[in-house]
């Protein structure tokens, strides 16, 4: 009975710790180089886990962002508050013989997916996240 | 006892979990229809540039009005700051674009000029509360020696047609004396109602178009 308990403690608590990490969605980044010798890099992130994890991220890392946020700051931050209202469009398409380019917003998220010359990189980050990053810098800023 | 305790710890347990995992979504449900209708009567700008090379490309940019309204003012990098373009007099020569468009602005519609040059033909009009501007680059056919034959006639090398309402232009002169508030401009291109094509370029390697409707999508 008390392993059940125990059980049913731990399955709780994951699938809180599940939900939670999710619910932000996640960063994701796919690089493929089609050609001999090319990369293939493939990854994800809890969105969730990005503010959380910059807290570790000693000043010296940032400290050029840091030192430039005057310049794209107010920028990043009016784009980031003004895409929320946008939540399905598709802002930049370029379309060659054997290019594609294409930024969009889809639930949420800035996609930028890219095709050239056989090599494709496609990156997915939620709008929050990017707020959060964003929020982090100016904190650090005001902080020095 | 311990039984009827155990099952309701286990009930508000999965009612928690059914919650947590339904929370999103319902959170979703209720903002999209808001986000939706909100974006619904924005007004977009789209920018569609068709080359015409060997490689076909073309480029799309859709931008919103409102979106435009709310990053401009935060670009302030350098001749550009508050959403306003300072003029440098020096680069206009002697014209005084204000004078020029207050003189415009009250009058009634017509053309107001019109050159007819040997490489190329400009029109200036108002009309229906429009600015108009044609231009048309001309290539004329020349001889084996490369110069133009008696008989030589003209074709097209480009084509450019701009169509902007009077009350954007008057906005965009709305500034201090030697600035261009684009921020008005973009302002008075939002307010204006009805699908407008703004530029149309027509040369021999691009097709340039730029219009304002209320579609996101440029296709």
């Amino acid at each position: 009975m008390i392993l059940a308990k125990l059980a049913l403690g731990a399955v709780g608590t994951l699938a809180f710790a599940t939900v939670y990490t999710f619910r932000e969605g996640t960063i994701r980044v796919d690089v493929d180089e089609h050609r001999a010798g090319g990369s293939h890099v493939h990854f994800w992130v809890p969105a969730a886990a990005v503010p959380a994890a910059l807290h570790f991220v000693p000043d010296d890392k940032l400290q050029q962002a840091v030192e430039r946020s005057d310049e794209f700051m107010p920028v990043a931050l009016a784009v980031v508050d003004g895409l929320k209202k946008y939540p399905d469009a598709e802002f930049v398409r370029v379309d060659s013989e054997d290019e594609h380019v294409r930024v969009s917003v889809k639930d949420g998220k800035i996609y930028v997916d890219v095709q050239d010359h056989g090599d494709d990189v496609h990156v997915a980050v939620p709008v929050s996240t990017i707020k959060d990053v964003l929020q982090n810098i100016a904190d650090r800023k005001h902080a020095q | 006892m311990t039984h009827h305790i155990r099952k309701s710890i286990k009930a508000l347990s999965l009612a928690a979990a059914a919650a947590l995992l339904l929370m999103p979504l319902s959170a979703m449900a209720q903002t999209a229809p808001t986000q939706s209708s909100a974006s619904g009567g924005d007004r977009w700008l789209h920018v569609r540039v068709v080359s015409t090379d060997n490689k076909g490309e073309t480029v799309r940019v859709n931008v919103p009005l409102e979106l435009a309204e709310k990053v401009l003012p935060a670009i302030n990098k350098d001749r550009l700051h508050n959403g306003k373009i300072t003029i440098d007099r020096g680069e206009m020569g002697e014209i005084d674009c204000r004078a020029l468009f207050n003189a415009l602005k009250d009058t009634k519609d017509g053309e107001f000029v019109t050159v007819q040059a040997h490489d190329s033909d400009v029109k200036v009009a108002k009309q229906g509360g429009y600015m108009l501007v044609h231009v048309v680059e001309k290539r004329w056919t020349e001889g084996k020696d490369g110069k133009e034959t008696k008989d030589a006639k003209s074709t097209e090398k480009s084509h450019i047609e701009v169509k902007v309402p009077m009350k954007v232009v008057e906005a965009l002169f709305s500034g201090g004396k030697d600035e261009l508030d684009v921020l008005a401009a973009l302002r008075a291109l939002s307010a204006h109602g009805g699908d407008t094509e703004l530029v149309s370029v027509k040369d021999e390697e691009n097709t340039v178009r730029v219009w304002l409707d209320s579609k996101s999508s440029a296709d």
